[in-house]
């Protein structure tokens, strides 16, 4: 079987051709170098099926991005088995694109040009005669169009044919008067304002350019959110439908326990962020693929260096809003290794859709209507502002190092194609669950085994004294009598729980911030993701199943939504000195605390993965808890000192 | 100043110029040059981000955008002024 291996620069729709000759999917992006890891796929048909391998883009041999490493030592490696290097060219940039040609060629393999966006190339004045190009490089030239699958089939001819050919003659001009020769010159170069010009003259104003691009960021995140809104209810009612039945299958007791608490709610923990992170990924994938991103990293670029990360920055950074996974997975188009581990180190103090939970909770229950929003964002902007610090930090300590660099092509405004949109989107959500799921759903099952045991059996044997008692109520009476004492129960034995004793153990850690022992073990128990402290607290607090409401961002600023709800159960609690567990000024110490720590073992996960060590996701979790408990101890001490908060 | 070398980043948008010689050590030379900015490549000087910086340059028909520092490696003659 012959090997092909898909070669270009950045931008010239390598990845589009790519996906239409195999029908596999993944992410051709015109965002330069974003194609990541090589992508492997099969062309069928009536001969020989042929192996083609797509490679990360490449704007240079000299290279500076792990994509480009990647690229270009899969080419140089002795044992990559290609028979024919398929470079893919942009026929707009000619000249560029054959000073790239001419390293290709050294490599010595046969060669078959894919001379792809003609259209652009013509319609800037300057077509590609690819007949001429082909007698002048001594390689077949081969005209396609990626956006519109066109001359896929003389492509396919081509490359089966090259598999013997020889290696390619070195080229016998400089690229520029190579480029002359090969224009076709019946129509006269004029340049023309096209509609590129006119786009950017809007877009990237120097005062109009980053309102515009505020917002957008706003449009999309208020389309993330509402978006996934319904899908988010749909996968909650899912959630309990199976709960549900499993109730119904299993008997009370660890076997069913395991199911509904540890795989179900698992599973579910890690599934209800897909609606949201498709979403963001596919909007994220048009802006990227039409060109914009590439002009939101050229706006940014200055503000985002002043903190020592770069224009790139933008993407990784804007999608941990969402979540810090699909963030960090992002950072790979960063090209200096310095601004992509700074980024990588901060893009988890942006504020991810998992605390907001959290945050609706405390601010629904202890901060009036009228602060709501206010606190809201101002949690978010806290976020900001220490990713800012922490960057501007690391690049002068551990990151410390001579300029970097941005060299970034600003590729013409295209129609994104929906295939290449949907791939991206595939791609990302798998790479998410096989992530995410394997560590938040191994995470959550040992914090079920912490939570469950060791079940002391007097626990059980009270709660069975005192519902023999309400039998003896009249009928009208038990059943929320029932309910009552089953909450209880269940706070018994989370009280009694291995969890708990833990929590109990750190207790003296989190005194300092306000936080009461119930608050601490919320916060042990959040340790795979932070969204779990909300159950957790209601079941320390006997509300048994938090309702959605309490964390519906809807109804933020409704404190007394539900009389028997987790908001108002946190409002009563009290501690062993019958003072309250809660006041306005320990939910800020504790909101603080989630906006800051690392409660997310997947994020650690994928900085591991990302940075390939144990070194980041250590110093990561490391400094987001210091400051997370510094932060929150601060708040609470100095906001008591005030009179804050009772 | 005539006998001054020229850099990209000394001139203003709509500027253009003819490439004569790019430096920069660790491959940076090296990567402007695969970017397009050899001598005698054709550059206009493009819009500039808020702030000033990075700027917008057009050639071989396409748009790349460079920081201030990086421009600074490129030396040019100028062609000719445009509005």
């Amino acid at each position: 079987m012959t090997s092909v291996a898909f070669v270009g620069r950045q931008n010239a729709g390598k990845t589009s051709l790519f996906m239409h000759l195999t029908g596999s999917v993944q992410r051709p992006i015109n965002f330069p170098g974003s194609s990541v890891e090589r992508t492997e796929g099969v062309v069928r048909g009536e001969e020989p099926p042929l192996r083609v391998v797509d490679l990360p883009g490449i704007s240079s041999f000299e290279a500076l991005s792990r994509d480009e490493e990647v690229a270009l030592s899969f080419l140089t490696a002795a044992d990559s088995g290609i028979d024919v290097l398929c470079a893919v060219v942009d026929a707009s940039k000619l000249s560029v694109e054959l000073r790239f040609l001419g390293q290709l060629f050294r490599l010595g393999q046969p060669v078959v040009v894919a001379l792809n966006k003609g259209d652009v190339a013509r319609s800037a004045g300057r077509p590609v005669d690819p007949a001429r190009l082909g007698a002048e490089l001594g390689v077949r030239v081969v005209e396609t169009d990626g956006l519109r699958a066109r001359g896929l089939e003389a492509l396919v001819a081509a490359l089966r044919a090259a598999g013997g050919a020889g290696r390619p003659e070195p080229l016998n001009a400089e690229p520029e008067v190579l480029a002359a020769r090969v224009h076709d010159s019946s129509e006269p170069a004029k340049p023309k304002r096209t509609m590129s010009d006119r786009l950017d003259a809007v877009l990237l104003h120097r005062v109009l350019g980053l309102p515009i691009l505020g917002l957008l960021m706003l449009g999309i995140f208020q389309l993330v959110y509402s978006g996934a809104e319904p899908f988010i209810g749909a996968i909650e009612a899912g959630q309990e439908w199976l709960a549900d039945q499993v109730r119904v299958l299993l008997p009370p007791g660890a076997l069913r326990s395991f199911a509904i608490d540890g795989l179900i709610n698992g599973v579910g923990s890690v599934v209800v962020f897909l609606p949201q992170i498709a979403l963001l990924m596919a909007l994220v994938a048009v802006l990227e693929a039409s060109g914009y991103m590439a002009r939101a990293a050229f706006l940014l670029d200055r503000i985002l260096r002043g903190f020592g990360l770069s224009g790139r920055s933008f993407v990784p950074l804007t999608s941990s809003f969402a979540c810090a996974i699909p963030g960090i997975l992002a950072s790979r188009i960063i090209t200096d290794e310095r601004d992509r581990l700074a980024t990588i180190a901060v893009a988890p103090l942006m504020s991810c859709s998992a605390r907001l939970p959290v945050y609706v909770v405390l601010i629904g229950a202890f901060f009036p209507a009228a602060w709501a929003g206010l606190v809201l964002l101002g949690l978010y902007g806290l976020g900001i502002v220490v990713a800012a610090v922490v960057a501007w930090v690391l690049r002068r300590t551990v990151l410390r190092g001579g300029p970097s660099l941005l060299m970034m092509e600003l590729p013409a405004y295209q129609r994104p194609a929906l295939k290449a949109v949907w791939g991206q989107v595939w791609t990302g959500v798998r790479e998410f669950v096989a992530l995410a799921g394997t560590i938040i759903l191994g995470t959550s099952v040992v914090i079920w085994a912490l939570s469950y045991y060791p079940r002391p059996s007097d626990v059980h044997e009270r709660y069975e004294a005192q519902r023999n008692l309400v039998e003896e109520l009249p009928e009208a009476e038990r059943a929320p009598r029932l309910a009552e004492l089953a909450a209880a129960e269940d706070a018994a034995y989370l009280e009694g729980s291995y969890l708990a004793t833990a929590g109990k153990a750190i207790q003296p850690l989190f005194a300092p911030a306000g936080f009461e022992w119930r608050t601490t073990v919320g916060v042990l128990a959040a340790f795979p993701a932070r969204e779990l402290i909300v159950p957790t607290l209601g079941i320390l607090h006997s509300v048994g199943e938090v309702d959605a409401g309490d964390y519906d961002l809807a109804e933020l600023g409704a404190p007394t939504a539900r009389p028997n709800g987790l908001r108002q159960r946190l409002r009563r609690a009290r501690r062993e000195d019958g003072s309250p567990a809660f006041d306005s000024l320990v939910a800020l110490a504790l909101m603080i605390f989630f906006a800051l720590c690392s409660q997310c073992m997947a994020t650690l996960g994928a900085i591991r993965r990302e940075t390939h060590s144990m070194r980041w996701p250590v110093f990561t979790f490391v400094y987001m808890t210091t400051l997370a408990w510094l932060a929150a101890v601060g708040v609470f001490q100095v906001g008591r000192a005030l009179g804050l908060g009772s | 100043m005539p006998n001054d070398p020229v850099t990209l980043d000394d001139l203003s948008p709509g500027a253009r110029a003819v490439v004569t010689a790019v430096t920069g050590g660790d491959g940076v030379g090296k990567r402007l040059g695969d970017l397009g900015f050899w001598p005698g490549a054709a550059v206009e000087v493009g819009r500039r981000a808020p702030f000033g910086d990075p700027t917008e340059y057009a050639l071989h028909g396409y748009r790349l955008a460079l920081r201030r520092a990086e421009a600074a490696l490129v030396l040019v003659r100028v062609a000719a002024a445009t509005g």
